[in-house]
């Protein structure tokens, strides 16, 4: 189709009408009843065409693009002069029909343009683009300028000429205005959970005291051992007053916390208590053979409640003259022997 | 009961509650209605119609549909034996003294709201407050749903209005929280539908007329509303035009000119209703 009618006509010496082609090479004389048969075929494609224009014309249809390429197959036959214009001929009733479609699609095309309804709109609402705020955030999809504050009040009242909107009647006087109520409940609700979260939180952290606690007191328990296995090394048969061993002369809490490791001692039979001839307690290390090995059997719970008040331990620290406690407290050098 | 619907006058519109009623297992056969109205003084009946007149203009003024199990639990009370006459004779009130019309906008929860009768006066409204505003506010959205093809995509809807200084994000000195009152306020007031789009994750949702939206207002409507903004001529969108027409055709005339509708409006609903 691209080509036109003067570029081809050019290749044969025919008869009949074909003025000015003299000079051109003949070719078989079958070839004559081929040349008629394409004129019949175009004449036929021509006649198509103009009989459904309608259906050419229809965006729906491709009617018009399979005639073009039934014209472009003619085409590759044509030789001369009479059938190019029959060609051209056709071309020129397609290209109209095609200008027509294009009108019709771009009528039909009207897009809505939504920036476009946008700046429409903000005229409408009065937007003074000389009297620019600053410009900052405009990143030139934003029209700039100056937007009065009853702008959208003013689209309103012309909105509402669109509208069959009831009117609302007001009370002329104050109001009660029909709020829905505040949903008050689900704020509590939010906090009460947030509460229990917390006090689940509690737990652990005391059980993490509480462990922690217990390790510092297996190793004062340690510690103390040590101390009284030390004594014991240096005097092997000569027990330790109970008193001096525990009272600390300068804390009464110390004191009762030293009777309290102790007790772990003994229970645990690395030590035990006994009176001695003046009736006092003292404290002497048990023989590793009996102490430890019967220990988880054969050993008889030896229970005992001490009772040490403020005024007994002053005056045991008067009495037995107790000037330096032989379990320093944690964290002293332990290297202060009485 | 077919007697009774047919005396009466052509402006009434209570067709559709009427058949609404049908359904619902309070009420009962004209007949038995009839009986019921007996037992009743025409005094008792007429202070609950009033009653119930008032019910609907108080509640009509936040714009959010008013539910028929509301009116029953607030109002008719124990009258529900004759709520179907209480509501035609409330709706005939309404129509026939404030010139509106009272439409069952949900036929499956039976919600109801008010609409304008009358034409509009060709004078400026005196009373311009938030609510025009908003009006303003959700005509533009109304208007970008039709041209886009009846639905369109929140972020989509968002973006339009941040041309115009909207953000959802920004507290407006006007609209306060838009985006409440965009995907709450109106959606409530069915001026809007706020739906999912399914499949999508993280969740997108589109915006729709709602309910209200095509009772108070019509496709031609905006369509002329569009037009007037961008000076065109509504038909330039052909589109849009065609479907316009199309629904004004189907409606009947309901929604003709402002200016023109009015009783005719509502005789012709009366009348496409009755042949049914």
């Amino acid at each position: 189709m691209s080509e036109d009618a003067g570029s081809s006509g050019d290749s044969r010496q025919d008869s009949e009408e074909e003025p000015g082609q003299g000079s051109e090479r003949a070719k078989p004389d079958g070839d004559h009843t081929d040349r008629r048969m394409l004129r019949h075929q175009y004449r036929q494609l021509i006649n198509k065409v103009q009989q459904n224009r309608e259906d050419m014309l229809s965006s729906r249809s491709n009617s018009l693009t399979d005639a073009l390429q039934e014209a472009n197959k003619l085409f590759s036959g044509v030789s001369q002069a009479r059938e190019a214009a029959l060609d051209a001929q056709f071309l020129v009733l397609a290209s109209n029909l095609g200008k027509e479609k294009a009108n019709e699609l771009h009528s039909e095309m009207t897009v809505f343009d939504s920036p476009a309804f946008a700046e429409d709109l903000l005229t409408f609402m009065g937007l003074n683009r000389l009297e620019g705020e600053e410009n900052d955030s405009d990143d030139g999809s934003i029209a700039s300028g100056f937007l009065p504050n009853n702008a959208w009040h003013k689209l309103g009242a012309e909105a509402e000429r669109y509208f069959r909107r009831s009117p609302s009647f007001h009370y002329m006087l104050g109001s009660f205005k029909a709020d829905p109520p505040v949903p008050r409940q689900r704020m509590e609700r939010q906090k009460r959970r947030a509460g229990t979260e917390e006090k689940r939180a509690m737990p652990a952290q005391l059980k993490k005291m509480e462990e922690s606690h217990q390790e510092a007191t297996e190793k004062e328990v340690e510690r103390i051992l040590g101390l009284l296995q030390t004594y014991f090394k240096d005097d092997p048969n000569i027990p330790i007053s109970f008193f001096d061993f525990v009272i600390d002369p300068s804390s009464f809490a110390r004191t009762v916390e030293n009777i309290f490791h102790v007790s772990f001692i003994i229970r645990d039979g690395f030590a035990r208590i006994k009176l001695d001839q003046d009736k006092l307690p003292v404290i002497e290390p048990s023989h590793e053979d009996e102490g430890r090995e019967n220990d988880p059997n054969a050993q008889v719970r030896n229970q005992a409640v001490i009772s040490l008040s403020y005024q007994d331990w002053k005056d045991i620290v008067e009495t037995f003259e107790i000037t330096e406690p032989m379990i320093p407290p944690p964290g002293v050098s332990q290297e202060n022997e009485s | 009961m077919a007697q009774k619907r047919c005396s009466k006058g052509p402006g009434l519109s209570q067709g559709e509650d009427l058949a609404a009623d049908e359904d619902y297992a309070l009420t009962q056969s004209g007949s038995q209605v009839q009986r019921n109205l007996e037992r009743l003084s025409p005094a008792q009946v007429d202070q609950k119609v009033s009653e119930l007149v008032q019910y609907l203009l108080v509640k009509d003024q936040k714009k959010i549909p008013i539910k028929r199990a509301d009116i029953l639990k607030n109002v008719i009370k124990d009258y529900r034996g004759v709520y179907s006459e209480i509501i035609k004779r409330a709706g005939r009130i309404l129509q026939q003294v404030f010139g509106l019309q009272l439409v069952e906008i949900d036929p499956k929860y039976h919600m109801y709201i008010l609409v304008s009768n009358l034409p509009r006066l060709e004078v400026e409204n005196l009373k311009q407050d938030d609510c025009t505003a908003k009006l303003g506010l959700l005509t533009v959205i109304l208007s970008f749903l039709f041209m886009k093809g009846n639905a369109a995509k929140e972020s989509a809807v968002w973006e339009m209005l941040r041309r115009l200084r909207v953000d959802p994000g920004v507290r407006h000195e006007v609209f306060g929280d838009v985006k409440k009152l965009v995907t709450e306020e109106f959606v409530r007031q069915k001026y809007l539908e706020y739906n999912r789009i399914p499949h999508t994750d993280p969740p997108e949702f589109e915006f729709q007329w709602g309910a209200r939206a095509a009772k108070e207002t019509s496709k031609m409507q905006i369509l002329r509303f569009v037009a007037k903004i961008q000076s065109k001529d509504p038909k330039a969108w052909s589109t849009q035009y065609n479907e316009a027409a199309a629904e004004e055709a189907a409606v009947g005339g309901l929604s003709q000119d402002t200016s023109t509708h009015g009783d005719t409006g509502g005789a012709s609903q009366g009348a496409r209703r009755r042949t049914r």
